[in-house]
């Protein structure tokens, strides 16, 4: 007898796995949106789409446990300190996990494809929102934005700075240039791309700060080993992933007048292999092997910024809030040595072009708990948070004009040589340079990959490289268009 | 006399040249750990222009210890991974028995079945798992990480006590049954004894295997269960990399594997040898 | 045996003798630990079902597209290159590991205070996960701020690129996978080592064989079962390696580490074209499987051998 109800009892659970798992394939709705139970659950009153209450209350959505993930970030250390604050405030509940970048996206892709609604919020740059809200991922914050009952007195949307939200913008349409449309997230910080160097390795070599690309060339050749056998004159990023493309090289990609995709009746065909595209790769190269580390090809943005805190890069180019970290006083071994200037341009007077990039917060359209969630962004990109972060988090650049006209930001950024400087030289010219289109992820870590290849001369010509990039980049957005 | 002295200096050497190359090894092996011991106690500042010779402070085990959650990701992880390793003796050690004792069709097939789900790709698994984890609601759960890490710590320890469980001999059983116990005892207080060291050496290995996973939880798991390889990783960098704090953050992830480690160090050998202990 | 009666050879089993809670058994004892992995076996056939389709995390419908996936991979140049990579990692890795990781445990063999404190300390690489192993490795290899480097300079050696050249990549990735995962390979021919009978060696000494004779005609087949485990857990491993290769550099310079399962992930996860990278790692788990199985044939019947049975 407990023989044959054993056997029954396994026969019942292994069917159940089974046809659970088919189901888990769901017949043709691959993005399903039901799910049962799932991380975050919501307490007593968390409206949907609420807000037409009237009144602005704190406390709309009190007894709500949202969740969030983050990025490993000065910003998301700030706000890890400031929850419970924030808990106190409106009475919601949150739950946040840190990823470190490198495995950051992974992760998220992967938890927003699920459709179960975990995280209600997520932290993110642009570009990724691109491939995010074309799968239809992200919500868009206009709803909340327009509506004034769900916007706190004080939140004063006219303070951000203009660029930061307008990179965030961007109406779904591959091809179409951010600035209008859907608010994929709102701003937390931003970085543009300048020109970091140490003043005695300039000063005790007579030379001058590059302002042109040839005398960008000519600094590398006289600059290499000037510390030491190790030391070498300017660091980029050379990993293979997305982030090597977009600060300086992406940059001055631009400023030689390059496109990454152009529209071409309707459908995106990559010009990487044009000529100014070639033109610009084949000065990057050779930048690299006159003047770049030998391990280039490992490099991200943190191992640039210690090369130069330890005295063995002379130059960084790289986000301008990269090695700012390593100027404060007692940070590094060349604290104090650094100063900050605009990106080489091709001749004098030419604009100041540079690549652009933010962390936002970003909601989840399968969020079970949007008020709540809405309620954490204006909480965490209102002026007090930003202030908070920025002075003493660390949290560069500020996403708030307030912040850069405050007392407390300029005094905190005496001490570093020439940083607002550059920044306004180079702000006004500062926008998202790569072609908006949904398979971001592909065509930069496949750019990286053959600029790696390339600088290592596994390619005959630079040409050759950028032409089998085309090939693969041509590939991967194929199924784009042709309205 | 020529072989006698030759003989005489190979007694000598060998000695020498055995130690010269062990020490060669542990140079290799065991540098690395210490540099990363020595790292976790220098600060961010000293870090690159100093090797053995500098200012010892504690600022990044406090960072690390004291001002982040790193204490409850350590925990979780022991939670998850000790909760696996538990599962895994409770089940798996039966199931070396009966593929060590019974006698049926397929068991080379089956037993060779479990042993491979340890080679299973983690990055082809990992996506079913995930959706079928989300449609269950287990996603996100210790239940969810416990039951899938049973894929890297089970295999191995059902082989190894299996082995065990095929040397000894079923006299012993028999013998133990005629001396009027039941079948439960037997097991219990016989055969567990004779197995200790395969059994122990393996729920090692198999802690370690769950204690260092990183794919799974990285998509498994989100806020609720945090693991330590994820944690310290974190320390790399928000807004400059802190090799100090890793190396903290890795030095005491290390700690309970080796403070089991040095505990069953005796068993440690021995139990990996599949039970072919003889004269 | 079966419950309490002893089956005489030639016996015949009359089924019907035995209680049905005994002949149940096995099925009692097994059934945890099957529920436990059979729950595990869904994500096979899922996988193997989902590559017939056009499935990605970003189509809100997916359909079948038959072999179109496979097709594809079959086609294209880089799936034969991650088809290489895997087997040159899995191999050269495997084989360091086994040289070094016997050569060490037959130096321990000799049982001294020196060998009985390395026998511990060696097992600790093993415990470091091979994510923050990269990281140490990483720092202590920089061309800048690396006291390898450093060490390296003394014999003249500057800018060693370590994993940033096409040329070196392999061979540092393989330098940190032996550095993880040789102590297992240590333990189990130690393992092997301790188990071996004393009388055939105490035979052999008496008649004056040499040591190397010794160890060719006694100690290395007595530890070959030993040896196959090690080479059948460090060979599977190898060719499926993920944490340490994308740590280190996700796969680069260029394409030189992208081996089948790099390659999956990337398609998979970072790409999210699900359906396109299943057809790889289904490929990858059928090269295992096989050479597992012809591996672990091999070890039973050594074993069975060197067990006199």
């Amino acid at each position: 007898m407990k023989g044959k109800n054993l056997k029954r009892a396994f026969a019942i659970v292994i069917s159940a796995a089974m046809v659970t798992g088919l189901a888990a394939c769901g017949g043709g709705s691959g993005n399903s949106n039901n799910s049962s139970g799932s991380g975050s659950s919501s307490g007593s009153g968390s409206d949907q789409q609420t807000g037409s209450t009237g009144e602005f209350d704190w406390k709309a959505y009190e007894g709500t446990t949202i969740e969030i993930q983050m990025v490993q970030h000065t910003a998301s250390e700030a706000m890890v300190t400031k929850l419970e604050e924030f808990e106190e405030l409106t009475g919601i509940h949150v739950e946040y996990s840190i990823t470190p970048e490198s495995s950051y996206f992974d992760r998220v892709s992967t938890a927003l494809a699920s459709g179960s609604g975990s995280p209600d919020l997520f932290m993110s740059g642009a570009y990724q929102l691109w491939d995010y809200s074309s799968a239809g991922y992200v919500e868009d914050l206009n709803t909340y934005l327009d509506d004034a009952s769900m916007i706190s007195p004080d939140y004063d949307v006219a303070d951000f700075v203009q660029s930061a939200i307008n990179a965030l913008k961007w109406s779904g349409v591959p091809g179409e240039a951010v600035g209008t449309g859907q608010q994929m997230g709102i701003p937390l910080a931003f970085e543009v791309y300048t020109m970091a160097y140490n003043t005695r390795a300039f000063a005790e070599n007579g030379l001058e700060v590059p302002r042109t690309y040839d005398e960008l060339l000519a600094v590398c050749d006289k600059l290499q080993k000037w510390n030491g056998e190790n030391s070498y004159a300017v660091a980029v990023r050379g990993a293979r992933d997305w982030g090597t493309i977009h600060p300086a090289y992406m940059s001055m990609y631009a400023a030689f007048g390059a496109k990454d995709f152009v529209l071409e009746g309707g459908k995106l065909v990559s010009a990487v292999n044009s000529p100014e595209a070639v033109e610009m790769t084949e000065f990057f190269v050779d930048m690299i092997k006159r003047g770049g580390s030998s391990s280039w090809a490992k490099y991200t943005w943190y191992d640039c910024g210690v090369d130069l805190g330890t005295g063995n890069a002379a130059i960084v180019m790289d986000a301008d809030n990269n090695p700012v970290h390593q100027n404060w006083e007692g940070a590094s071994e060349e604290a104090g040595n650094i100063a900050f200037a605009p990106l080489p341009v091709a001749k004098e007077g030419d604009p100041q072009i540079s690549n652009y990039w933010t962390w936002s917060v970003a909601m989840n359209a399968s969020s079970k708990n949007k008020g709540a969630a809405w309620y954490y962004i204006m909480y965490f990109t209102g002026k007090d948070f930003a202030k908070y972060a920025t002075v003493e988090g660390n949290s560069l650049d500020p996403a708030r004009t307030s912040i850069w006209e405050s007392e407390e930001f300029q005094t905190l950024m005496k001490d570093q040589l020439g940083y607002i400087e550059a920044y306004e030289a180079t702000i006004d010219n500062t926008t998202i340079l790569f072609t908006p289109q949904p398979y971001f992820f592909e065509t930069t870590t496949e750019w990286a990959a053959t600029l790696q290849d390339i600088v290592a001369g596994k390619y005959s010509s630079a040409q050759e490289g950028m032409d089998q990039l085309k090939k693969k980049m041509d590939k991967a957005v194929e199924d784009i268009g042709g309205l | 006399m020529n072989q006698q002295k030759q003989k005489g200096m190979i007694t000598i050497l060998e000695p020498v040249g055995r130690n010269l190359g062990l020490t060669l090894f542990a140079m290799f092996a065991l540098f690395p750990l210490i540099w990363m011991v020595i790292c976790a106690f220098k600060s961010d500042a000293q870090m690159y222009n100093t090797v053995f010779r500098f200012t010892p402070t504690l600022e990044n085990f406090q960072a690390v210890l004291v001002g982040s959650d790193y204490f409850r990701a350590f925990f979780q992880n022991l939670l998850v991974a000790g909760g696996a390793v538990i599962v895994t003796v409770i089940a798996g050690v039966p199931c070396a028995y009966a593929l060590a004792r019974y006698n049926f069709k397929k068991k080379e097939d089956v037993a060779f079945q479990i042993l491979s789900f340890k080679f299973a790709p983690e990055i082809m698994v990992i996506l079913p798992i995930f959706l079928i984890f989300q449609k269950i609601g287990i996603y996100d759960t210790y239940f969810g990480l416990i039951w899938v890490y049973q894929l890297i710590t089970m295999p191995l320890l059902i082989w190894v006590v299996r082995g065990y469980f095929e040397d000894i001999s079923v006299e012993v059983e028999q013998a133990a049954q005629l001396d009027g116990y039941t079948w439960y005892e037997v097991f219990f207080k016989t055969l567990i004894p004779l197995i200790k060291p395969g059994l122990v050496a393996s729920a090692l290995l198999a802690f370690i295997f769950a204690w260092n996973s990183f794919t799974f939880p990285l998509i498994l798991s989100s806020s609720k269960v945090q693991t330590i390889t994820i944690t310290a990783l974190r320390y790399i960098a928000s807004d400059t990399v802190h090799y100090g704090q890793v190396a903290v953050a890795s030095t005491i992830a290390v700690l309970p594997e080796v403070i089991v480690a040095l505990f069953i160090q005796k068993h440690l050998v021995r139990g990996l040898s599949f039970g072919a202990v003889k004269g | 045996m079966i419950g309490k009666k002893k089956i005489k050879e030639n016996e015949a089993v009359n089924y019907n003798e035995i209680p049905a809670h005994i002949r149940r058994r096995p099925y009692y004892i097994i059934a945890p630990g099957l529920i436990i992995l059979i729950g595990i076996m869904i994500p096979f056939v899922t996988a193997i079902f989902l590559s017939f389709t056009n499935y990605s995390f970003r189509l809100p419908k997916w359909s079948f597209v038959g072999l179109r996936n496979w097709i594809n991979m079959f086609t294209s140049k880089a799936f034969y290159h991650a088809l290489s990579v895997t087997l040159r990692y899995g191999i050269f890795a495997t084989a360091a590991e086994m040289l070094i990781g016997t050569g060490v445990a037959l130096l321990l063999k000799k049982d001294t205070k020196y060998s009985r404190i390395l026998k511990v300390l060696f097992t600790f690489p093993l415990m470091v996960a091979p994510a923050v192993a990269v990281l140490i490795w990483q720092l202590m290899t920089s061309n800048t701020v690396g006291v390898l480097e450093k060490f390296l300079n003394i014999f003249g050696i500057y800018n060693f690129p370590w994993a940033a050249s096409h040329s070196t990549a392999m061979f540092t990735a393989i330098v940190i996978d032996a550095w993880v995962n040789t102590p297992f390979v240590i333990l189990l021919v130690l393992a092997g080592i301790q188990s071996l009978p004393k009388s055939p060696f105490e035979a052999a000494a008496v008649d004056g064989a040499s040591s190397w004779f010794t160890f060719k005609t006694l100690t290395f087949p007595m530890l070959k079962p030993f040896m196959y485990i090690a080479l059948l857990f460090r060979l599977m491993a190898a060719l499926q390696e993920f944490g340490i290769i994308y740590a280190l550099t996700k796969g680069g310079p260029g394409d030189t580490l992208m081996n089948i399962s790099l390659t999956g992930y990337i398609n998979g996860f970072t790409y999210q074209k699900l359906a396109s990278a299943l057809p790889y790692l289904l490929v990858l788990w059928l090269l295992i499987n096989k050479t597992a199985k012809f591996l672990v044939t091999r070890q039973r019947y050594l074993a069975n051998q060197a067990a006199g049975k």
